[in-house]
């Protein structure tokens, strides 16, 4: 650890005699990806992989930018209860709708409570893999889609171009520690819990790809011992939802 | 009635004069990103499920603007009344809201064309065990696009 310091001062020293070459170079200096920051990722995404089952309750807000450059910022209740790898329970209610995720593993089923209507849809083996199909072919997002998808198959932190460590910060009384992360297209912000459950409790997303830079929040309440039966999983049609088509993203 | 009517069509022209007025003011609308693990489509997705504005870019060439001028004017309301207004049409209730100028407008939809709102006074019938809505002698399909529930125009499904 002392060697790493002595190593980062040492760095910082030759960092500060290149830079007078870097402020001639029209091209600005590369962000640091710092290591640390990348490490807490990652075993926040292991941890979260090691759980089989959870429920999660979380207040969002999107931002969405109109044609004329203003934003309009909604918020939404998020409710999801996940059996991992292949089982979802989740109900979104925004100030414009309220709809119902479910998915079995072999089915998925968007409900539409408010005006009874749902689909149902065949559905791929995993969530993760649900998520792909439901944004590409559908269009639909399944709601807190990270939650699963940090540390299962394919993810890697390899498309993070910065990383920082903001510091210590505290969400719903939970102390975390808050990361800054910077990708293309995004930058973001994370607050991990500290301790030996380094859970999400709270994530920012910046959309930079749009110059009027739009917001997502998020912020995380965590039951790890959810009380659920399987039957959560399973959409049984009752008197008052009729069925319509999901239409394909064209 | 007539009153309604009259105010209807007042409605109507303050529409179709405001959409005339705004028309090359447009400009891709978009929605912030909601995961950070998503591969690059979700950016096309997003602004898809909530890009009213590109679904009227696409309807003006093919001509039939009318309905999605309903869309630019109200885009807003639109998006937040949704559900409430298909709630409340349920009850029948519509005629202080505005939406009966849906109804002034939608008697001549093509079929294909697609509304975010139906008219007052529709009913549900199922075909094929999947849910209509006839309005008048028009013929919907709700659907999800995206998450958005819309409303396909088709032929009478019997």
């Amino acid at each position: 650890m002392k060697q790493t310091k002595h190593f980062g001062a040492a760095l910082a020293v030759t960092m500060a005699l290149v830079a007078p070459a870097w402020a001639q170079s029209p091209a600005p200096a590369k962000p640091a990806k710092d290591p640390a920051a990348i490490a807490a990722l990652d075993s926040m995404a292991a941890y979260l992989r090691t759980l089989k089952a959870f429920q999660v309750e979380s207040a969002t807000t999107t931002d969405e930018v109109l044609s004329n450059g203003q934003q309009v910022t909604y918020s939404a209740k998020t409710m999801i209860l996940a059996e991992m790898p292949s089982k979802l329970f989740a109900t979104v209610s925004s100030d414009r709708n309220e709809r119902t995720y479910v998915y079995d593993g072999k089915n998925f089923t968007l409900v539409a409570r408010r005006v009874g209507y749902y689909a149902t849809v065949p559905a791929p083996a995993t969530l993760r893999e649900l998520d792909d199909v439901l944004s590409e072919k559908y269009g639909i997002e399944i709601p807190l889609a990270d939650l699963f998808r940090w540390g299962g198959p394919n993810w890697s932190n390899a498309d993070i171009t910065a990383a920082a460590d903001a510091g210590p910060g505290e969400v719903d009384g939970v102390t975390c520690q808050h990361y800054l992360f910077r990708q293309e297209g995004s930058d973001w912000q994370i607050w991990i819990q500290k301790g030996a459950y380094p859970l999400p409790r709270k994530l920012v997303i910046t959309t930079t790809s749009d110059p009027a830079r739009p917001q997502h929040s998020a912020v995380f309440k965590w039951n790890l011992a959810p009380s659920y039966n399987a039957e959560a999983f399973t959409f049984t049609p009752s008197a008052n939802v009729s069925r319509i088509p999901m239409a394909e993203a064209k | 009635m007539t009153r309604l009517a009259k105010s209807s069509s007042a409605i109507v022209m303050a529409l179709l004069i405001g959409a005339l007025g705004t028309a090359s003011v447009h400009a891709d609308r978009n929605r912030a990103r909601t995961s950070v693990n998503r591969s690059k489509s979700v950016k096309v997705d997003s602004s898809r499920r909530t890009n009213v504005d590109i679904d009227r870019n696409r309807d003006i060439d093919i001509d039939r603007n009318r309905d999605i001028d309903i869309d630019r004017d109200v885009d807003i309301d639109i998006d937040r009344d949704r559900d409430i207004d298909v709630d409340i049409d349920r009850y029948g209730c519509c005629y202080h809201s505005g939406w009966g100028t849906a109804a002034a407008i939608t008697t001549a939809l093509v079929v294909g064309s697609v509304v975010n709102t139906l008219p007052p006074n529709c009913t549900t019938v199922v075909v094929n065990g999947f849910a209509y809505r006839q309005c008048g002698s028009t013929w919907y399909q709700p659907q999800f696009y995206g998450s958005r529930t819309t409303y396909l125009v088709v032929n009478p499904p019997r």
